[in-house]
């Protein structure tokens, strides 16, 4: 631990002392999964809601199909059986029944079509953004690079199963640096999700991400923030997201990268714009121009 | 011509009569199956709790081991299911016993390449196996990839002499498929018998015939893809690896390429199973032949223009994207044909419900989930919270594991009686049924939930919250495994039967093809003299 | 026990080779992995590749041999009925649209790479800076063959081929049996003319095959097609061989209608090699 981790150290801990209002706020969302969650989880950007709700009536036409297929199927077994119909009708044709299961399908599939490409668009193609993060996928931990904010630096890895045991020393400990780092009191919420530190971002602000790896093919996925995209070594991929609510949203790796795949989570830690600037200059007399983390393989 | 039939292991390892070839099949791919089930097993077993816990329990291993043997289950049981069960059991298996008899021909056009197709299936599977116990990423035993192997997971990520074993495996499982698809066409194409056209034809020889096409055409491409693996590895070309400006997507482009045609290689033979005993046991004719013909040869045909709906997350751009968004969809409409033709084929019948029935039925029912769940996959915006999640796992399982593999154990329970000439005993394999439908839609349902709530696929570990369906799932596993040991039961039962007691026909007038005019089993040479079709 | 055959089908005798393939197969594989890992062990054993390797290799080899020649007297002995023979062509048939698919993997990786070409990234931390620049195609550095040289010599060469073994085609259908055998012999040496040339030109490459993704496509697709060349020209050479034994009447020569359908398809193949990698590719 160095001088300036130190102070910063001290500084959040007066903060947590003295209580802040902001900083017990910015916990009140967690995006990530639910016990016995049936449903995607909630949404904390408007691209995250159109998905649900896309999902959702997707939902509704798969449920409807299905259903009809298995009741008709209901139907005829229990009409047709042997006892009920012992002698079977010999029709093999009839053009009209036969038209129809042809029509109706592809009529529900352009209108699944007219709602899924725009959507696509919309996902897909960038908007005007504030700023951009790059994000780069390591076997197996996560580097964040903020190119607009002098270089800001810094790699998150996965907490430790012992960090997760609640009262324990290692818990307490995570729990500072972690405080320390984001500037409010900040508390681990589930084994396997927690990272010693964050991805932090202002609240209601378009974000360029910017993904690539390098070692092999990781994922960058937050499921509440809509954003899933691969991390290729060699290429650069983008997408982008506006988180429109203050809390902690959590993300795995999504792509098959060795042993550790399950070890690298994400944590993105929206906090409100004031916030995030006076992070900013926490970040930067810490982390600006930190030089390369040990990149290559 | 004089004509030697040699018997002891000769009949068997020197074989050229296509009914011998195609019981070896089902044999190699009952104990491939076996292995893979039990590797999903091991998996399943891990994934109860949440933690690191069973392997390295049962091995002996560390931690560190026991992740990357997890990553190792799971390729082994994809590539061994896919490659070593399913295609070995529906193409070799039933098509090689049945086609040749129910287009009235005598035996296989090329009867000696017909053996060595299966006989390179030995020496693929011993590779695959071998490739688990030598090292595959520093100093741990197993290619952990995945079935998919992306480079340069695949590359530079696994530089043991495992993951070269495992191409090699599949460099040589395709070769045997691809030289078994050459017999296929060729025998549908020239020995069909006189006055059986090809529209007259019975729909598995059909479903095998657009199978073989979609072989003939896909596997050389993953041939070529698992080569520039080889070649990256071993001799410093770059095809994948960007240090020499190379592009791991291109090897996803190769192999779903090859992969999304390899998915209806895998389900179209048991579409045709389906045809026959939906329309046996309703005692009809099957509804819309040429529909269901074409209809499978549609979806052949576009199968083989949609398969970046594997790679909406890779960064391809958008209009690429809305492409294959919609090429993808169009799927839906011949697959849908089918299902309400055979739907219309029960309709007006007189359904008796036989094990092999309850499996079809099951079969049209459990494929319509699971195809409808590829729907929404389809849209590349709706699969980004989806993609490489237990979403894709319940959606292929659906298709594969309640599809495929009911389509297997459908065919096997219609034709057993046939093949072996002794009749299955009937209430065992009914019980047999119903444990093995209960046992997998609990392993599968719940993963939906799992995949919806974003959990991620290929996890040996996952947070806590995931636990309870997991715990289902699992549970799931062991229903099912009482399930299989009562289907082997049920064929001991039948097989080791001292007295041949079926019928030539076993099913009654609903079975109309050529297989059940002949005796059970079928004499070794059948159609001496070809049979006429009206 | 075969009764009375009455139709025209080929029940071929039950055969040894495709078992001992199987075997050859498997030592020539798993002594390839360890040939290429030498240092890598199975079981504890190491040093053991090449040896599996090379007897793999002659295994397989004399399989090939073997089985062709059971099928080769099976033809002189008339199991080669017509409805047969139109068996024979669709394996050919297919067997050659499998090889097109083959090809069509390592065309795509030239035009993967030739029409998006991505800049090296030696070391990823270069990777930010080096990202969006325009990558040239060839990549830099690489001084690729001239196509109107030797490229141009060796597609005259096949091209040549392609007309010679179709006049040997032609004298077979006339029962000149001399006209084959001259046809045969130039077609022969002008394929082995295209793999000496070819050799000469790889051996004078301004490129390596390894480190680098044009070295890599385009080896890689030469170099199949090479392989296939070789083949194709063995195939010829063997139908050469059967022609000075007697084999081959006018209306019943499958054996060579293959040889000559396969180096048609060579042929096809190095015409678009020549035109995308050498002249568009190369450029
Ligand atoms: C037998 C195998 C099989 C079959 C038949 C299918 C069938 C389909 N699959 Fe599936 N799929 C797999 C095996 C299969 N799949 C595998 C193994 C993977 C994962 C590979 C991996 O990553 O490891 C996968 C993954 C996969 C993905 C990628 C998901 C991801 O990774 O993010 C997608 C996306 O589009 C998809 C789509 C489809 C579609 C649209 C169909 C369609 O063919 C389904 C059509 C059927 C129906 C729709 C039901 C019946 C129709 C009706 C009742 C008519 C009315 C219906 C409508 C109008 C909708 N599949
Ligand atoms: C046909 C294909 C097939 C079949 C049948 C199965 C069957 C099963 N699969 Fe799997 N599975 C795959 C193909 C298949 N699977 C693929 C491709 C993957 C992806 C791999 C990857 O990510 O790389 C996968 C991945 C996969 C996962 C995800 C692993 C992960 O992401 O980490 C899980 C987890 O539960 C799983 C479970 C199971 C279980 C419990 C069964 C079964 O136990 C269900 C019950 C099955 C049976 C009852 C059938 C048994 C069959 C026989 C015994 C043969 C009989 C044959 C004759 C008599 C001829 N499978
Ligand atoms: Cu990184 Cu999976
Ligand atoms: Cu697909």
């Amino acid at each position: 631990m160095n001088v300036k981790r130190l102070t910063a150290g001290v500084m959040a801990a007066l903060v947590a002392f003295f209580g802040s209002t902001v900083g017990a706020l910015a916990q009140d969302r967690v995006g990530a999964p639910k016990d016995k969650g049936l449903w995607l989880q909630e949404a904390a950007s408007e691209q995250a809601a159109k998905i649900a709700d896309f999902n959702e009536l997707l939902l509704w036409v798969i449920l409807v199909i299905t259903a009809f297929v298995f009741i008709l199927m209901f139907y005829v077994m229990w009409r047709y059986r042997e006892k009920a119909n012992p002698e079977p009708s010999k029709t093999s044709h009839n053009t009209l029944i036969e038209f129809i299961w042809t029509v109706v399908p592809i009529a529900i599939l352009v209108v699944i079509g007219f709602v899924s490409i725009p959507l696509l668009y919309y996902q897909d193609v960038v908007p005007e953004t504030e700023f951009a993060i790059n994000v780069t996928g390591n076997q197996w931990n996560w580097t964040y690079a903020y190119p607009d904010h002098e270089g800001i630096e810094f790699t998150a890895s996965v907490l430790p199963d012992t960090a997760h045991i609640a009262g324990s020393q290692e818990r307490s400990e995570a729990e500072q640096a972690l405080s320390t780092f984001l500037g409010h009191p900040a508390k681990l919420n589930a084994r396997l999700l927690d990272t010693d530190v964050r991805l932090v971002v202002p609240v209601d602000t378009r974000v360029k991400v910017q993904v690539t790896a390098s070692d092999v093919i990781h994922s960058w996925t937050v499921p509440s923030l809509g954003v899933k995209l691969d991390a290729v070594p060699g290429r650069l991929n983008e997408t982008w997201f506006e988180a429109n609510q203050i809390g902690t949203y959590y993300g795995q790796c999504s792509e098959l990268c060795g042993k550790d795949h399950a070890f690298m989570p994400i944590a993105v830690e929206v906090v409100s714009k004031e916030e995030f600037a006076k992070w900013l200059e926490y970040a930067k007399a810490e982390y600006a121009d930190a030089g390369t983390t040990a990149f290559g393989r | 011509m004089a004509h030697e039939n040699p018997t002891g292991w000769k009949r068997w390892v020197y074989s050229t009569n296509h009914k011998d070839i195609g019981v070896m099949y089902l044999w190699f791919a009952f104990i491939a199956g076996m292995i893979g089930f039990t590797m999903s097993g091991l998996m399943r077993m891990e994934l109860m709790e949440p933690g690191v816990n069973f392997l390295p329990d049962l091995f002996g291993m560390t931690e560190d081991q026991s992740r990357h043997m997890f990553n190792v289950l799971t390729t082994g049981h994809g590539l061994i299911m896919v490659f070593f069960m399913v295609m070995p059991a529906l193409i070799g298996g039933f098509g090689n016993y049945f086609v040749p008899l129910m287009i009235g021909a005598p035996d296989m056009a090329f009867p000696r390449m017909n053996n060595i197709s299966f006989w390179l299936m030995p020496p693929a599977f011993t590779l695959l196996l071998l490739s688990t116990f030598v090292e595959g990423t520093s100093g741990m035993a197993g290619f952990g990839g995945g079935w998919t192997a992306y480079a340069p997971l695949s590359t530079y990520g696994h530089t043991g002499p495992s993951m070269d074993l495992a191409i090699l495996s599949l460099h040589v499982a395709g070769a045997s498929s691809i030289m078994g698809a050459i017999n296929y066409i060729t025998t549908i194409f020239n020995m069909r018998a006189p006055g059986m056209t090809i529209h007259k034809m019975p729909l598995f020889a059909w479903s095998i015939l657009i199978t073989a096409f979609l072989l003939v055409l896909s596997l050389p491409v993953l041939a070529g893809a698992i080569t520039m693996l080889l070649t990256d590895r071993n001799f410093g070309t770059t095809f994948f690896d960007p240090a020499g400006g190379g592009d791991p997507i291109l090897y996803q482009h190769l192999f779903w390429f090859f992969g999304h045609p390899e998915v209806y290689i895998m389900i179209l033979p048991a579409f045709g199973i389906v045809s026959h005993i939906v329309s046996t046991f309703s005692k009809k004719p099957v509804f819309g032949y040429l529909g269901m013909a074409y209809a499978m040869a549609a979806i052949g045909f576009i199968g083989f223009v949609v398969w970046a709906h594997h790679m909406y997350t890779v960064g391809l751009d958008v209009d690429t994207k809305a492409y294959f968004v919609a090429a993808t969809m169009v799927i839906a409409v011949p697959t849908g044909v089918k299902i309400f033709s055979w739907i219309a084929t029960m309709w007006g019948g007189s359904i008796r419900y036989d094990v092999p029935m309850l499996y079809a039925i099951a079969f049209i029912l459990l494929f319509t989930m699971g195809g409808v769940t590829g729907v929404v996959l389809s849209n590349a915006g709706a699969d980004v919270p989806l993609h490489d999640t237990y979403y894709v796992v319940a959606h292929f399982h659906y298709v594969l594991s309640l599809g495929a593999v009911f389509g297997i154990f459908a065919g096997l329970y219609y034709w057993v009686g046939k093949m072996s000439g002794k009749q299955y005993p009937d209430f065992l394999a009914k019980i047999q049924f119903w444990v093995t439908f209960i046992g997998v839609n609990m392993i599968f349902f719940p993963q939906h939930f799992l995949g919806l709530q974003g959990m991620p696929r290929r996890y040996v570990d996952y947070p806590d919250a995931f636990a309870y369906f997991n715990k289902i799932s699992s549970y799931g596993y062991l229903v099912t495994l009482t399930g299989v040991v009562l289907f082997i039961l049920v064929m001991a039962m039948t097989l080791f039967k001292k007295k041949k007691d079926c019928p030539d026909n076993q099913w009654g007038e609903g079975a109309t093809t050529l297989e059940w005019t002949l005796s059970s089993p079928p004499p070794f040479h059948q159609f001496n003299e070809l049979p006429r079709i009206k | 026990m075969a009764g009375d055959v009455k139709h025209d089908y080929h029940l071929v005798n039950p055969s040894p080779w495709p078992a001992v393939a199987s075997v050859a197969v498997l030592l020539l594989t798993v002594g390839a992995v360890f040939t290429m890992k030498p240092d890598a062990e199975l079981f504890g054993m190491t040093g053991f590749g090449k040896y599996f390797f090379v007897l793999g290799f002659l295994g397989l080899v004399y399989t090939m041999f073997a089985w062709w020649k059971d099928v080769v007297k099976e033809a002189n002995q008339g199991d080669h009925t017509p409805v047969v023979r139109i068996g024979l062509r669709y394996g050919m048939i297919l067997f050659i649209a499998s090889e097109v698919m083959f090809f069509v993997a390592w065309f795509w990786a030239f035009f993967n790479a030739s029409l998006y070409p991505h800049m090296p990234i030696a070391n990823f931390g270069d990777f930010w800076s080096v990202i969006g620049n325009e990558a040239p195609w060839p990549p830099e550095g690489i001084e690729t063959f001239d196509p109107w040289h030797l490229p141009l010599m060796n597609t005259l060469i096949l091209l040549l081929s392609g007309t010679t073994v179709t006049w040997a085609h032609h004298a077979i259908q006339h029962g000149d049996r001399d006209g084959l055998k001259k046809g045969l012999w130039i077609t022969v040496i002008l394929g082995a003319l295209f793999s000496c040339v070819q050799a000469y030109e790889y051996g004078h490459a301004a490129f390596e095959f390894s480190g680098n993704i044009y070295g890599a496509t385009f080896f890689m697709a030469t170099g199949f097609h090479g392989f296939h060349v070789l083949v194709g020209t063995i195939f010829l050479a063997v139908c050469l061989g059967r022609s000075y034994k007697g084999h081959f009447t006018p209306d019943h020569h499958f054996g060579f209608e293959a040889a000559a359908w396969y180096w048609h398809f060579v042929d096809v193949v190095w015409i678009f090699l020549f035109f995308c990698v050498y002249v568009w590719g190369g450029a």
